[in-house]
């Protein structure tokens, strides 16, 4: 049986759907699937993609695109053709336009996204795209809902807003204050992917710089991939304990992925290629995500081709060097 | 301070907002653009020397090494640089949520007469119009923040009696309480709209309310550019154009790519009076 078959959804009074929030299930899986052992979860982005995310699945990806995310692992994604996944659409500019191009999502809980050019209209129209509305807190507060193991969560924000109409949201009495209050639903995604700059091959990890809610996602989803621009030693891990944001309960699978956030930045490791963001920004407004997806994803078997064959040493080089601040960051 | 020949309008519109920075305070700001750099420059002319920003990303008090690149406004080493704190967006709307946030300045799409804001859809939801990408922080900021500074443009499609959508509150449907009886913290709210023309703030009743036009337009000019007619005040001021001390810092400091003025139109003085040239001139 699927996770995505496991997992049950809900229909509230107004008619929006959302995952029904269901902590004993996740308790019950996680009793039986989170691996305690400290053993290795090294695996190739194929393998882990094609392991771990399933048709139907309801997705959470930390940060985006072009900003420390898990970019390897959304081409694989597609690559892959996964189908029908529910997105976590938070904090996002490209990722979710290429996952609906490529025919791989056909719902998103929408925070902010990305929106120009026409495939999101155009999957809409044709029934194969459907919003639900939040805003990017609520989609973290929902997660850190879900990594305290509840099932709601409350929210000062999203009260009065249209956006509230149309999401999974409700207004209760405050059982202390006596006020009226906003209420989440808590978020179990069925699977996150999320991009570190460091973890070991158990999955302890670590983020270096601002971000946005990776160890809430890492704990909330039932399956968890991470990818990682460098594996360190877990006596290194055991060294400095305190940076340890993800730990080893949460991941079944560590993907190496030097340059996995390509084309976007990642603190301390790379800048951003600016000339790609252009191209994918540009792809979007002309309609042209196909060719971008055949170039970039379709055509290459990996991520390192990729960077082999479509970006090559000498940009990468320099994306390295014009990452010159060191400050917080590993050395 | 020497008022500067000329400029671009979305120039005078950041300064217009520097100089409502208030030192001391703390600022929610949307990243990147205007808001960030309002604060920016109210800090290094000394408006507000200790005035502090977040950003969603969880950027606590960054000094940020300008400028970023395309998209880099968050969760990159040059926008969270010299930061005293590193945290997440949980962690930004958590000090939001604690009321530590003084103020929210967010650029928007659309606003109404009660400062609700449309980031969302503009048309008939869902089916009839045009997507957007929806609240993403601000829906955060303009619910927590103690008050909310938009900055918009000065045009008919944007200045409507009631947005589409309301992605972000403001006064919502206007009546005493609303905010509270939806389940927002109790004192906050709208408190100016900024516009390169213009300058708005609420009336008593929660009205959107003009206060101020640029030193080159007038009233009637700027209701035009008004699909419905805010309340005039008693006294509508005349703002200051820019000076050539913030124009320096703006410039030379903050927007060095010039990236604030590369679409808006031109203001000069013509030795008798300011002129607006046409866009792109």
């Amino acid at each position: 049986m699927t996770t995505a078959a496991n997992r049950r959804t809900s229909v509230n009074e107004r008619g929006v759907e959302y995952l029904t929030p269901d902590p004993d299930a996740f308790r019950a899986y996680a009793r039986e699937h989170k691996q305690r052992r400290l053993i290795s979860k090294l695996m190739t982005e194929r393998d882990a993609i094609a392991a771990f995310v399933e048709d139907g699945d309801y997705l959470v990806y930390d940060c985006n695109y072009l900003q420390r995310g898990p970019a390897s692992l959304i081409r694989e994604i597609i690559r892959q053709r996964k189908k029908d996944l529910w997105v976590g659409a938070k904090f996002t500019y490209v990722a979710l336009a290429l996952l609906v191009q490529a025919g791989c999502a056909s719902r998103a809980d929408v925070g902010y996204f990305g929106s120009r050019g026409p495939v999101f209209s155009r999957a809409a129209k044709e029934g194969r795209l459907q919003f639900y509305e939040y805003s990017n807190a609520g989609m973290t507060l929902r997660l850190r809902a879900g990594a305290q193991g509840a099932s709601f969560i409350q929210n000062r924000s999203l009260g009065g807003t249209d956006g509230f109409r149309h999401s999974g949201a409700c207004v209760i009495d405050d059982p202390f204050t006596g006020s009226p209050t906003v209420v989440l639903p808590a978020l179990y995604p069925d699977v996150a992917i999320i991009h570190v700059q460091e973890a070991d091959v158990y999955g302890n990890a670590r983020v270096f710089g601002t971000g946005i809610a990776h160890a809430e996602t890492a704990l909330a989803a039932k399956k968890v991939i991470l990818s990682t621009e460098r594996l360190v030693e877990t006596e290194e891990i055991r060294a400095n304990p305190g940076l340890t944001s993800i730990p080893w309960l949460a991941v079944d699978a560590v993907v190496l992925a030097p340059f996995g956030a390509y084309p976007g930045s990642c603190q301390g490791f790379y800048a951003s290629d600016a000339e790609h963001t252009a191209e994918v920004f540009a792809a979007m407004t002309k309609d042209q995500l196909g060719e971008y997806l055949e170039r970039w994803v379709y055509s290459v078997e990996d991520n390192s081709q990729m960077l082999e064959r479509r970006v090559g040493e000498t940009k990468l080089l320099e994306l390295r060097n014009r990452e010159v601040i060191r400050e917080g960051y590993p050395s | 301070m020497t008022a500067a020949t000329t400029f671009n309008e979305r120039e005078a519109e950041v300064c217009y907002v520097a100089r409502l920075i208030e030192d001391g305070r703390t600022y929610w700001v949307a990243g990147g653009g205007g808001p960030m750099y309002a604060v920016l420059l109210a800090q290094r002319i000394g408006y507000a020397p200790n005035a502090q920003y977040i950003t969603e990303d969880g950027a606590i008090a960054p000094e940020p090494m300008l400028p970023f690149d395309p998209i880099q406004t968050m969760v990159s080493s040059r926008a969270g640089y010299r930061a005293l704190q590193w945290g997440t967006m949980n962690v930004a709307q958590d000090y939001a949520a604690l009321g530590l946030i003084d103020y929210g300045i967010l650029n928007t799409l659309q606003v109404d007469t009660h400062g609700n804001i449309n980031s969302t859809f503009l048309g008939e939801y869902p089916d009839s119009g045009r997507r957007f990408g929806g609240p993403g922080g601000a829906d955060s900021i303009a619910a927590m923040a103690w008050r909310t500074i938009l900055m918009t443009d000065q045009q008919r499609r944007k200045f409507v009696s009631r947005v589409d959508f309301i992605s972000s509150p403001g006064f919502l449907d206007g009546t005493e309480g609303a905010r509270e009886a939806a389940g927002l913290p109790a004192g906050t709210g709208p408190w100016r709209v900024v516009t390169p023309a213009a300058m708005y703030d609420y009336t008593q009743d929660r009205r959107l309310r003009l206060i101020a036009v640029s030193v080159w337009t007038t009233v009637d000019d700027v209701l035009k550019e008004c699909e419905h007619h805010p309340v005039i005040a008693d006294q509508v001021a005349t703002l200051d154009p820019p000076s050539d001390e913030e124009l320096t810092i703006y410039r030379t400091e903050l927007d060095v790519r010039g990236q604030t003025s590369d679409r808006g139109s031109w203001i000069t003085w013509n030795g008798e009076k300011y002129e607006q040239m046409e866009d792109g001139a």
